[in-house]
């Protein structure tokens, strides 16, 4: 089983991790959960944003308003997808760093790219909330290059996350430029993993949109309204289109992984049925409550939630089989810090409580 | 030795600082400017002065664009940062102390999420809630700086871990302390600086002159608190005193630059303090550099100190671990060095080889004409020089790693280096710095005049001749010296430097040696 290539794999630390792996798996899934959630919120509004600014699009109604009250929340949700993005970013160093900093190394610059440019977007966003319509013509161009930026940040963040999959690919880019000024363009699963998950962001806003809509209907009927129908088209249209970049990803898969999706494997098998089936029940729902104002939303928005738990789980199963590729790799030793994990959980369920109160005490009507 | 090197002209060390300070400037700012928004903000209630309540709310804004959008991504860019130019180090970290992180996490969601509340809050909470959230936020922000500082340290001084590997051992370790109290005040120092400017663009009233009295009160306090914690700071300092003598070269220079600095702050913001009504926009510009060089300076001495380790006394900032060494010292370093190029190997060119052996075990802290540049010396040495000093480079003043290459990757690495020698002079054309340089790439390498293995007083009285021979001999009176070759003239502008040093006796006001401090 040992390719040639097997050697510019890191060894496993030589300190041991401090917790069972499938304890820091669990982390890692559910921390990135709630970021895709929050990135999703982020990426997804932002574009919504755009669109809802489009040339020629009516610049005093309810889309101009929407558009207004998503760019008031916007720098909440980048403050909440990078508060849950440094979780999973922790518990991924810890299981599969020696995969994850060499990618890293290989695309260093377009890596530490991420920063200056998240800072910027960061900024743009705050413009947008604190100062809108003062902007004048400048708005609607600096809300289109904000979510540019977002996307290309993703963009980055999918090739990196790619790359540590493939240490087939490494030599050859780092011997051929040690600058690390490049990225890993080659990558088949590039664009249509991209795609998959930036459609999917687009539909998990839309559908926080609706919801976010449907609460508002009772003080603002129209305005209610008009979220709630754009965010279920969003949600719709998104879904619809992930099912073409699904495939292409499903296609672009390497030949040693593709087939356990195709019944390869249980699990890989499973989790894809499970998800085309999700898939189809958010078209059906999403269409149902976006042409008919009185439907629920709680049925789309279940269905919604699980559909994205199984996408989580789908691409915890692609890496690990892409990783298998190489044989298995030794394992790390394990030397469990108890007290330390009970003090963490004590730690986070304090902050869980403080945020609750705190989220409570801002949701009760103004003095 | 396990990660590719990531190859970067100006160097890795330079990006890191230029990443660390700039979010170390900010973050602490962070920490320090909510306890000022509390106090601040009770201040005024309790007063009932609407004018500093305005202040107050106006600061929690800038606040949020400052320390969440700068602070929060600019610290997730030196964890970028790091883990591209040290990934060994940061995975040691990461296993050593993933729960310190994690602990350190859910402070983190609380600041920001307080730090929302806070400014969003303004019109929505009632008084009392909306202090109670103001001191949540400097509670996690402090909480947070806390658990950074215990794995900052852990690094410089990680004490009784080394042996048993326990994690608060390392936590708690001898410069703990020491450094929190010190940030806890620096980051006050910062708090009051940021005040003090934005209380210079208010309207001349007798709020601003209270404002700006308050605030460079907060400055002056805090500073003085962070020197003396500098002081305790330094006691627990691996080998301060040889690193101060000129074992390590940058030290002493760049703790000059920290008591300056700190000088600077103390002094400046008597200004303020008492001509309240003087004080105007342009005196923040000093301030503010004086705070900026506190900070650089003072992250750089840490780095500085470390060396030549990530871990100290655990793990090289190559990425070999200590424990390590004694097998890599017996197999050879290519057979340990992962990233080698498989080109390179198959050519059999030892030059190529060469290359290879520099990039992963010379370039994480050299360059060849940036920070740290080779080039200077290279060009001045010649090929045979250059072999001899690499299995002495852990003897260098400066900190490196042992040189573990066995004859073979000695003579690669040497022929590699000599391809990169420049082909113009860098002999300066000033006589007095062209001997002084003849010193610095030979003798100057290991030796000071009168700090660290000083030389002045072995050659006191010697005649050239007798320099001479003993320049020609060095490399009989310890192993550690290797032969004295160069062309004959810069071999006569070292004898040159070397009798007028024999003639100078110590404090004969000659100030011409490097990193000489009394
Ligand atoms: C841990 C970091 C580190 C590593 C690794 C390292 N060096 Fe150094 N080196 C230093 C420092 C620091 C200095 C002192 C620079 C100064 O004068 O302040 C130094 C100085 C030198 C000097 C003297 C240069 C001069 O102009 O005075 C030479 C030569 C040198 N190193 C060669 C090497 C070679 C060759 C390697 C690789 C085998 C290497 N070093 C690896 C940190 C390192
Ligand atoms: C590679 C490092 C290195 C270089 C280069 C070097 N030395 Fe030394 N030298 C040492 C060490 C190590 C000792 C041992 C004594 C000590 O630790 O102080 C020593 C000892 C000496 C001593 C005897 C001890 C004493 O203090 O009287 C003399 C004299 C001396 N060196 C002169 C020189 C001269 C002259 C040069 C330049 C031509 C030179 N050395 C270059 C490392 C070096």
């Amino acid at each position: 089983m040992i390719s040639p290539v097997l050697p510019f794999i890191p060894a496993p630390d030589a300190l041991p991790l401090p917790a069972p792996a499938p304890l820091l798996q669990a982390l890692l899934l559910l921390t990135f959960t709630l970021h895709l959630v929050a990135m999703n919120a982020l990426v997804g509004g932002a574009v919504l944003a755009v669109w809802l600014r489009r040339p020629g699009a009516d610049r005093q109604g309810e889309a101009a308003r929407t558009a207004t009250r998503i760019g008031k929340v916007l720098p909440v949700c980048v403050a909440a997808a990078v508060s849950f993005g440094v979780a999973p970013l922790l518990f991924l160093q810890a299981l599969y760093g020696r995969w994850f900093f060499t990618s890293s190394v290989l695309m260093a610059w377009p890596w530490f790219a991420v920063v200056p440019l998240l800072i910027m977007a960061y900024y743009g966003t705050y413009l947008e909330s604190f100062r809108g319509t003062r902007l004048g013509r400048l708005r609607t161009p600096l809300g289109a290059v904000t979510a540019a930026v977002f996307l290309l940040v993703a963009l980055i963040y999918v090739n990196n996350t790619t790359l540590m999959l493939r240490p087939e690919s490494w030599p050859q880019l780092h011997f051929g430029n040690p600058g690390g000024l490049q990225g890993h363009t080659g990558e088949p699963q590039l664009l249509p993993r991209w795609l998959h998950m930036m459609f999917g962001a687009v539909a998990v806003a839309g559908l926080l949109l609706a919801l976010w809509g449907q609460r508002r209907r009772a003080t603002d009927g129209p305005g209610g309204m008009h979220m709630r129908r754009l965010g279920l088209g969003a949600l719709w249209t998104g879904t619809l289109a992930n099912t073409l970049a699904g495939t292409w990803y499903l296609l672009a898969l390497a030949p040693g992984v593709r087939p356990a999706f195709l019944g390869g494997s249980g699990h890989a098998t499973g989790l894809l049925g499970l998800g085309v089936f999700l898939a189809a029940g958010l078209l059906i729902l999403g269409w149902r409550a976006w042409r008919r104002e009185t439907v629920a939303l709680a049925p789309v928005t279940v269905t919604a939630v699980l559909a994205l738990v199984v996408m989580v789980a789908m691409r915890d199963a692609v890496r690990g089989l892409y990783l298998a590729r190489h044989g298995q790799a030794p394992a790390a030793a394990v030397e469990t810090q108890g007290l330390n994990i009970a003090i963490f959980a004590a730690l986070l369920l304090g902050a869980v409580a403080t945020i609750w109160w705190m989220l409570r005490q801002f949701a009760r009507p103004a003095k | 030795m396990n990660y590719p090197v990531w190859e970067l002209p100006m160097g890795g060390g330079v990006l890191i600082a230029i990443v660390s300070i700039l979010h170390v400037f900010v973050s602490h700012f962070a920490v320090g400017g909510g306890l000022w928004l509390v106090i601040t903000e009770r201040h005024a209630r309790r007063t009932g002065d609407d004018g500093l309540l305005a202040v107050v709310r106006m600061h929690s804004r800038v606040f949020l664009l400052v320390t969440l959008v700068f602070g929060a991504i600019s610290g997730v860019g030196i964890w970028f940062t790091i883990a591209l130019v040290s990934p060994s180090a940061v995975s040691a970290l990461i296993h050593a102390y993933l729960w310190g992180w994690a602990m350190e996490w859910t402070f983190f969601v609380v600041e920001i999420a307080a730090a929302m509340v806070y400014w969003y809050g303004w019109d929505r909470l009632d008084a009392r809630t909306h202090a109670i959230v103001g001191w949540i936020y400097f509670v996690a922000a402090w909480a947070s700086l806390a658990i950074i500082n215990g794995i900052v340290t852990f690094m410089l001084t990680p004490g009784g871990w080394l042996q048993g590997h326990d994690f608060w051992t390392g936590f708690f370790n001898p410069t703990y302390f020491p450094s929190l109290v010190a940030r806890t005040a620096f980051s006050l120092v910062q708090a009051g600086l940021f005040a003090l400017v934005t209380a210079a663009f208010l309207p001349r009233t007798p709020l601003r002159a209270w404002c700006v009295r308050y605030n460079a009160a907060w400055v002056l306090v805090a500073t003085l608190a962070g020197a003396a914690s500098g002081l305790w700071y330094r006691a627990a300092f691996p080998g301060w005193s040889e690193a101060m003598l000129g074992a390590l070269p940058i030290l002493p220079v760049v703790t000059r630059w920290l008591v300056l600095g700190t000088a600077a702050l103390a002094l400046l913001s008597l200004w303020p303090l008492l001509q309240p009504r003087r004080w105007r926009v342009v005196g923040a510009v000093p301030l503010v550099a004086a705070a900026l060089l506190v900070f650089a300076t003072a992250e750089w001495a840490r780095e500085a100190g470390r060396k030549p380790f990530t871990i100290h006394g655990y793990m090289y900032s190559t990425g070999l671990r200590v424990a390590d060494e004694p097998l890599v010292a017996a197999e050879g370093l290519l057979a340990h060095t992962s990233w080698v190029d498989p080109a390179a190997i198959t050519a059999g060119d030892p030059v190529r080889l060469g290359g290879e052996l520099y990039r992963n075990h010379c370039a994480p802290c050299h360059t060849m004409d940036g920070y740290n540049g080779l080039r200077r010396w290279l060009t001045l040495a010649d090929e045979a020089t250059i072999a001899g000093i690499l299995p002495r480079l852990a003897v260098l003043r400066g900190r490196m790693p042992a040189w573990h290459g066995n004859p073979a990757e000695t003579g690669a690495l040497a022929a590699w280096l000599a391809t990169r020698r420049s082909t113009e002079s860098p002999v300066p054309t000033g006589a007095t710095q062209a001997r002084r340089q003849a010193w610095d790439v030979s003798c100057g390498l290991c030796h000071t005049t009168d700090g660290y293995r000083p030389l002045r007083d072995s050659l006191a009285g010697q005649s050239r001749d007798d320099l001479a021979a003993l320049v020609d001999s060095i490399q009989d009176l310890t192993d550690e010296m290797p032969p004295y070759s160069a062309d004959e003239a810069q071999r006569e502008r070292l004898l040159d430097y070397l009798a007028e040093l024999a003639a100078t006796p110590a404090g004969g006001g000659a100030a011409i040696a490097k990193g000489a401090t009394p």
